[in-house]
């Protein structure tokens, strides 16, 4: 289990990246990746040799997330004004434009079978579902007020979501919230299953195991990873090392390895069953932002890629072994 | 049909008749009759005739033989004859796969094994293409367990036959034998794909996957077996085995109901298979194994809400916990009798029995007094070691298990000698050793068990619990015991880590956030563990779940009759003092009552009575409590003395008031204020009196700082001191602070706290200039982001400063005038900064506020374009929606109103203008911020030309008056601007009326009033009123630029309509001014001045001016005025020097077209041009 530095794009933005992930191949295009910054712009880049294949502008503040669909034709970004915008990968067509309330828009992700865009909803305190066919809200997954807590006091920014995965079978939701739980949502049935308790800090990153739906990683602003068993609601592990905030997490394909990208300028690879990070990557002068695993599939990709950006305007790729 | 085959048979024996040599013709006719024979003997018989015959003709033809040995065979039985004709059609065709398989068969059939090896083993060496024979002797091999013979022949069969699942299945043996597990897996995989119903693939591939410690994998395997054959015993039986091995993962990494979710799955599926196979042993004993990790494993649920109250239902929920282990250790005892029944030498399930009935033993209570029941393991260990004596596990299961210490020694030791490095005999060994309490013995048997086996949870534990006497530091210490918990999740380690944590201050650290929470699943009838939760939940700030669990923790006291009184004492001071941190007063004094009556409460919990008390306004309570505390200081420890000191000052400050609380303080005893702590209570009460009467205390407490930070801390309370002590009703004494804060810096050049608070006051004082030194006071660095009680962060000056002085000194902009001489971070990057700031913490509404005011002074430099109007529009209509309560939030939603208030004004939406702003107004805030809505209030009224309503306003604004400068200058405009009368001299006194509260830089904002003064005289058109004005400004702000730049031109114009030169000297004295005082080269100005040296006749100055100027501007931005100039230039040298006049004028007339190209609507310049032709 190690990590190989393959190549970096120094100044790949005009300032911060702030988001990446992965646009899966399809028939005629391997994986691309797809980055977001702070200058506005969002990125697709050839990770072949980190060639620019296009710039898409139209944001009017930093775009703080991206998502691609499943089928690798569609992606998502966000941006702090909150305009959603869905494009086509290969044309850059945009496909729909999503409004919320400013504060209101955080991290997005598409669910695995690609039917819903899942939003997370900052200071409104849900997870905001839209359907991908029309491009319409079709649900508003809310985090209930906690009892005895009055209406006035200030729940909503303690509740600000941040955060949001999908379990590999897409019918369990998971949501971050700046106080450091994390909720549970049955999607089908649009019902708040259970909180995960452990981070007393802003959770910034989810990600469930590709290879079983019970566990649930977690990545927050107090330096721990955890491990949560997701239908037993029990957190059973809990890894530090990050000497800051741990900004992003992934889970390796095969499920054995984890990657994070932390405020400390680290990417580091961890091994849940040791408990601790095997390997520190120190390439980043500036805080990480985003970590992602290439996803499987695609023509000639043999080994498995990570890519992370940072706030030091690059994006290095690894090879993980 | 009958009457063809006739005809053939005729015709065939008819050839046969003609041509009686002719082998192929008899070989035809014995196929045919053979094929045809219709299992006739006599036909048979007679093809056979016609074989030999054939055969004796042509001895070449393999297939007569093959035929004939196939009749021997089977028809006449004659085994020895069918042999020798395979034989013979073998040696003359060796590929044939039918001659070899018949031959073999019939060898396998007599039972000549090695014969047969020995024709396959020929026939492959004589031909590669004989893959029959390597397949028969692969499989042969694989019987005779030659595996590694086996792989080769194997391996060469498949060549030959590549879609044999057999051949795979056999492969996939061999390798697993040989032990080439991945190998084997491939081989096996291979089979199943071939053929999805390979049940022995399956399962062994099954196997290996649990030898490989792939778990998950090997279940899968194990269910698709089971799902094609449902009665095998084997699939059930590693499915069971596979499941358990699972669930002991997650239950080693503390996934407990993950784990028992899966024992209960796994537990079933082999009492299933205990019903197909009863009488096999190891059955019986995996059973027992999964009941007994159950039973080890299953998590008390702790999600039924309301068991605080319920004293009864919580006592039966841990008893019904208790019951389920117990049931399950009992059913785990049975189960391995029952394999020791069936297979009673096996020595290793006297043990497992031993193990079981000690489980048995420790859940129920009232077996603790049965002797018997106590020695029983101990005996059933024994019973293993009769039988295998030199088995050193069970010596170190008989030294766990037995009751006697001596026994225990001597086990140990045993198993020590039998093997030295058996870290888990050392191990248990330490902890023996500790548990007598021979400490020395216990380190080192604990130290050699780490270094044999660092993996190894218990010698971790037991370094941390030694911490004493090992001499290591706490943090040490908890590292430790977080590496045993880690290693291995159980309660003991999981509650000692919690206590050391609690030591180390990491209690709100994940790590033991989990720990503890796991340790309530294995011990819910430990009042500790809920005790623990309940610290942690404390250090989370959930202070309401934190009182939950010490109620839970008193339940478990008095309910399962666990528990000390000190432990109770404890456990009731916690929930008192975190109800009372939770706002929940009352029930904080109840708590603290019954300790008074029980006669425990100490005087932590006496600190918690009087504050609560005091949350509850019984003020004459607080103070004889307080007494009471205060009495019981000198019989306190020595480190809890400054806490309950700092304690005593404060709460009598809040009760008594300033006066009071400083009167007692002189009156304690001084040595008591030797702390820190006490020493910044006392300064912060210190800082707030005027009479400086606690002088001598603070002084003498102030040499306890020691650290770096808390001095630089007690420079931050002295500075606040300052700005109160100097400062006077309605002004804080800033420059006081900031002086202070001055020499501080000097002294702490890289404290944070002291560059914040600096940069805050600078912000904070009205000085000129201040704002853009408060911009370069402060770092950002990545680390403040973390710390949260940050008095001001860096980003909220940073943002404020920004919008204070957004210039437009922007590099990408290439229109600049760099007018203001101090730059600080441009406009672009600051705002670029905020958004960072909010990427950070989104849900930070300060950040959200200064990118809306920032994003407004963006839009106002670009003259308000329409889409960044809409989304401010969008950003402030959120900010506003949120709830804003508090007095500062009340000056947001001020500020905001106002923001979009000018949004509605610059989008001619005069009607939402005058809403938002009448809102504005009618916020509770000073007068002096007030002023400013209604001043936008009559620029709305003007924009929409209701003058009544105006002047209305205008009053108003004259009415609250503000001590904002620009306020006035605004005001100013629109008198003169909308000829409001008899204002004038008002507004003049004002404005220097809030001049005098500046000390230092009144003369600027005089400067600035007169340069106003001066426009509104130009727009009338009165330039010399102007000029008047303008000299008076420069002569307020020597060091402006700008201004000597307005002056210098309004004397050229002065000078142009009245021809007078004196106005020209004036304009060139300014103007030279000008440019001597700008930091960079100004525009505009030497242009002017290479007119005004033009027009005194200095062709020199004129040129080398127009050189300056030529350069101050970007390429593409240079305006036409520059080009005519150039023009008028390059005309005067063609007069003077006449050698090369069709060059210059060709570059005349060059400059001049490309003026007109620039502004083509300037009559001026074609009027030059003319002339020029």
């Amino acid at each position: 289990m190690k990590l190989a530095w393959l190549r970096s794009q120094d100044g790949a933005h005009d300032d911060s990246l702030w988001t990446t992930t992965w646009v899966p191949a399809t028939d005629d295009s391997p994986a691309l990746l797809l980055t977001g910054s702070l200058d506005e712009t969002v990125k697709l880049w050839n990770p072949e040799d980190l060639s620019l294949i296009r710039t898409n502008t139209g944001h009017c503040l930093g775009v703080i997330s991206v998502a691609a669909h499943p089928s690798g034709k569609i992606a998502a970004s966000a941006s702090i004004d909150s305009f959603v915008r869905v494009f086509d990968v290969e044309s850059n067509n945009t496909i729909a434009t999503l409004e919320a309330a400013p504060s209101e828009v955080w991290q997005l992700q598409f669910n695995p079978q690609g039917t819903v865009l899942a939003v997370a909803g900052g200071g409104s305190a849900s997870v905001k579902l839209w359907n991908t066919a029309e491009w319409k809200l079709v649900g508003t997954l809310s985090i209930p007020r906690p009892e005895g807590v009055k209406h006035s006091e200030k729940s909503g920014t303690k509740k600000f979501v941040l955060s949001v995965a999908w379990s590999p079978d897409g019918r369990q939701l998971a949501c971050g919230s700046m106080d450091g739980t994390i909720s549970v949502f049955d999607v089908a049935r649009a019902k708040f299953l259970h909180h995960l308790e452990g981070h007393s800090m802003p959770v910034r990153s989810l990600v469930f195991s590709p290879v079983d739906s019970r566990v649930l990683i977690s990545a927050s602003d107090d330096g721990h990873v955890n491990m949560y068993d997701v239908e037993g609601k029990t957190l059973f592990v809990s890894m530090s090392g990050h000497s800051s905030w741990v900004l992003s997490v992934d889970v390796s394909p095969d499920g054995a390895a984890i990657a994070t990208g932390s405020s400390d300028k680290t990417v580091r690879l961890w091994d849940p069953k040791m408990r601790a990070a095997v390997q520190s990557m120190t390439n980043h002068t500036d805080q990480v932002w985003g970590v992602m695993f290439r996803p499987p599939g695609g023509t000639g990709v043999r080994t498995v890629q990570l890519a992370s950006v940072s706030d030091d305007k690059s994006i290095s790729l690894y090879e993980y072994s | 049909m009958e009457e063809t085959e006739d005809s053939l048979l005729i015709q065939l024996q008819q050839l046969v008749d003609s041509n009686p040599d002719d082998s192929s013709l008899h070989f035809n006719l014995a196929v045919y009759l053979w094929e045809n024979s219709k299992e006739i003997k006599s036909i048979k018989e007679k093809a056979a005739e016609h074989f030999v015959i054939s055969a004796k003709l042509n001895p070449h033809n393999p297939d007569a033989f093959r035929y004939l040995g196939d009749y021997y065979s089977q028809v006449s039985l004659d085994s020895t004859r069918a042999l020798k004709c395979y034989q013979r059609a073998l040696s003359l065709s060796l590929n044939d796969s039918y001659i070899g398989e018949s031959i073999c068969d019939l060898l396998d059939k007599e039972g000549k094994e090695s014969l047969e090896i020995a024709v396959c083993r020929d026939a492959s060496e004589k031909s590669p293409r004989a893959f029959w024979a390597f397949r028969r002797l692969g499989f042969l091999q694989v019987h005779q367990k030659k595996y590694s013979e086996a792989v080769q022949s194997l391996q060469h069969a498949i060549r030959g036959y590549p879609t044999s699942a057999d051949l795979w299945e056999a492969l996939g043996l061999a390798y697993q034998q040989l032990g080439m597990l991945t190998a084997a897996i491939k081989s096996y995989g291979r089979a199943i794909e071939l053929e999805d119903s390979r049940v022995f693939a399956l399962i062994e591939s099954g196997n290996i996957f649990l030898m490989l410690g792939s778990f998950t994998k090997g279940v899968e395997q194990f269910h698709e077996a089971l799902h094609i054959s449902p009665k095998n015993v084997a699939a059930h039986y590693g499915l069971a085995s596979g499941l358990l091995s699972l669930s002991k993962e997650c239950i080693n990494s503390g996934a407990f109901k993950w784990g028992a979710s899966l024992l209960e799955e796994a537990s079933e599926i082999a009492k299933a298979s205990t019903n197909l196979a009863g009488s096999i042993s190891s059955i019986w004993k995996l059973h027992g194994d999964i009941q007994l990790t159950y039973a080890k494993c299953y998590p008390w649920m702790d999600d039924n809400q309301g068991l605080q109250d319920d004293e009864i239902a919580f006592r039966n929920s841990v008893l019904s916990w208790q019951r389920t282990c117990l049931s399950a250790a009992v059913s785990a005892s049975h189960s391995y009798q029952r394999a020791l029944h069936l297979a009673p030498w096996q020595a290793n399930i006297y043990i497992d029995i031993g193990i079981a009935v000690d489980a048995i033993c420790s859940l129920k209570e009232d077996e603790k007094h049965n002797l018997y029941a106590l020695q029983l393991p101990e005996k059933m260990t024994l019973g293993g070691l009769f039988l295998e004596g030199y088995n050193n596990e069970f010596w170190v299961a008989l030294g766990c298990l037995s009751p006697d210490a001596a026994l225990k020694q001597h086990a140990f030791i045993r198993s020590l000698q039998l093997d030295v490095s058996l870290a888990a005999a050392w191990a248990y060994l330490g902890k023996l050793y500790r548990k007598e309490g021979d400490k020395q013995l216990a380190q080192e048997a604990f130290d050699r068990a780490r270094s044999i086996d660092p993996s190894l949870a218990l010698p971790w534990a037991g370094m941390s619990a030694d911490s004493y006497t090992r001499d290591i530091k706490v943090d040490e210490a908890y590292e430790c015991c977080l590496r045993a918990v880690q290693i291995m999740p159980i309660a003991d380690y999981q509650i000692g880590l919690a206590n050391l944590a609690l030591l180390s201050g990491n209690l709100s650290s994940s790590q033991v956030f989990g720990a503890v929470r796991q340790a309530l699943q294995r011990a819910p009838h430990y009042p500790e563990s809920y005790n623990l939760n309940g610290l942690v939940y404390e250090a989370r700030h959930d202070y309401h779940t934190a009182a939950i669990y010490y109620r839970l923790a008193q339940s478990a006291i008095c309910a399962l009759g666990r528990g000390s009184k000190s432990s109770l004492r404890d456990i009731s001071t916690n929930l008192a003092r975190s109800l009372c941190k939770a706002g929940n007063a009352v029930d904080a004094i109840v708590e603290c009552e019954y300790l008074k009556k029980e006669g425990i409460l100490d005087s932590k919990g006496m600190q918690i009575y009087a504050f609560s008390l005091w949350q509850l306004g019984k003020n004459d309570l607080v103070l004889s409590a307080v007494r009471t505390l205060a009495s019981s200081v000198l019989s306190l420890e020595k480190t809890s003395v400054a806490g309950c000191i700092s304690f005593i000052c404060r709460l009598l400050y809040y009760v008594s008031g300033q006066e009071s609380a400083i009167k007692s303080i002189t009156k304690m005893p001084k040595d008591l204020f030797q702390s820190s702590k006490v020493s910044f209570v006392v300064s912060a009460i210190h800082a707030l009196d005027q009479h400086n009467q606690l002088d001598s205390v603070v002084s003498s407490s102030r040499s306890s700082l020691t650290s770096t930070e808390e001095i630089t801390g007690m420079h931050f309370l002295i500075a606040l001191g300052k700005l109160v002590k100097h400062g006077s009703e309605s002004c804080l004494g800033i420059q006081n602070g900031v002086n202070h804060l001055r020499k501080t810096l000097h002294m702490y050049p890289n404290s944070g706290l002291i560059r914040n608070l600096l940069s805050y006051l600078l912000l904070c004082s009205r000085e000129w200039n201040d704002i853009h030194i408060a911009t370069r006071c402060f770092v950002i660095c990545a680390s403040d982001f973390q710390k949260e009680e940050n008095f001001k962060s860096p980003f909220e000056i940073l943002g404020a400063g920004a919008v204070a002085c957004y210039n437009s000194g922007n590099h990408n902009d290439k229109l600049s005038l760099p007018t203001c001489r101090d730059r600080s971070l441009s406009g672009q990057e600051a705002f670029l900064q905020l958004q960072k700031w909010l990427r950070q913490e989104p849900w930070n509404r300060n950040a959200r506020y200064l990118l809306i005011l920032n994003y407004l002074q963006k839009a106002r430099k670009e003259r308000f374009p329409r889409h960044l109007c809409i989304l401010l529009e969008r950003l402030i209509s959120v900010a506003l929606s949120d709830q804003l309560h508090s007095k500062r939030d009340q000056y947001q939603k001020f500020q905001l109103l106002l923001c979009s208030s000018e949004i509605c004004l610059q989008g001619k939406d005069y009607t939402g203008c005058i809403t938002h702003a009448k809102n504005a107004s009618k916020i509770l805030l000073p007068d002096s911020y007030l002023f400013f809505a209604h001043l936008l209030l009559c620029r709305a009224y003007a924009a929409k030309g209701n003058f009544s309503s105006l002047n209305e306003e205008f009053i108003r604004c004259l009415e609250l008056k503000t001590n904002y400068h620009i306020g006035w200058i605004g005001l100013k405009y629109m008198e003169s601007r909308y000829k409001i009368q008899n204002v004038s001299s008002k507004i003049e006194l004002n404005f220097e009326e809030c001049s005098k509260e500046i000390q230092y830089s009144w003369h600027m904002w005089m400067a600035v009033y007169n340069l106003v003064q001066g426009l509104i005289a130009i727009w009338s058109q009165d330039y010399l009123q102007a000029e008047a004005f303008l000299s008076q400004a420069c002569s307020f702000a020597s060091e402006e630029s700008c201004i000597f730049l307005c002056h210098g031109a309004i004397c050229m114009e002065l000078a142009k309509l009245q021809c007078d030169s004196q106005f020209l000297s004036l304009a060139l004295k300014s103007l030279k001014r000008a440019k001597g005082t700008s930091p960079t080269p100004l525009p505009i100005v030497s242009l002017l001045l290479a007119q005004v040296e033009g027009s005194f006749g200095s062709q020199t100055k004129w040129e080398n001016n127009l050189g300056l100027e030529w350069f101050s501007w970007p390429p593409e931005l240079r305006p036409a005025e520059l080009f005519l100039q150039k023009h008028l230039l390059s005309q005067q040298l063609t007069v003077s020097d006449l050698t090369s006049t069709v060059e210059f004028n060709k570059k005349s007339l060059k400059w001049i077209l490309q003026a007109i190209h620039m502004n083509p609507s300037c009559f001026r310049y074609w009027k030059v041009l003319e002339r020029f032709m």
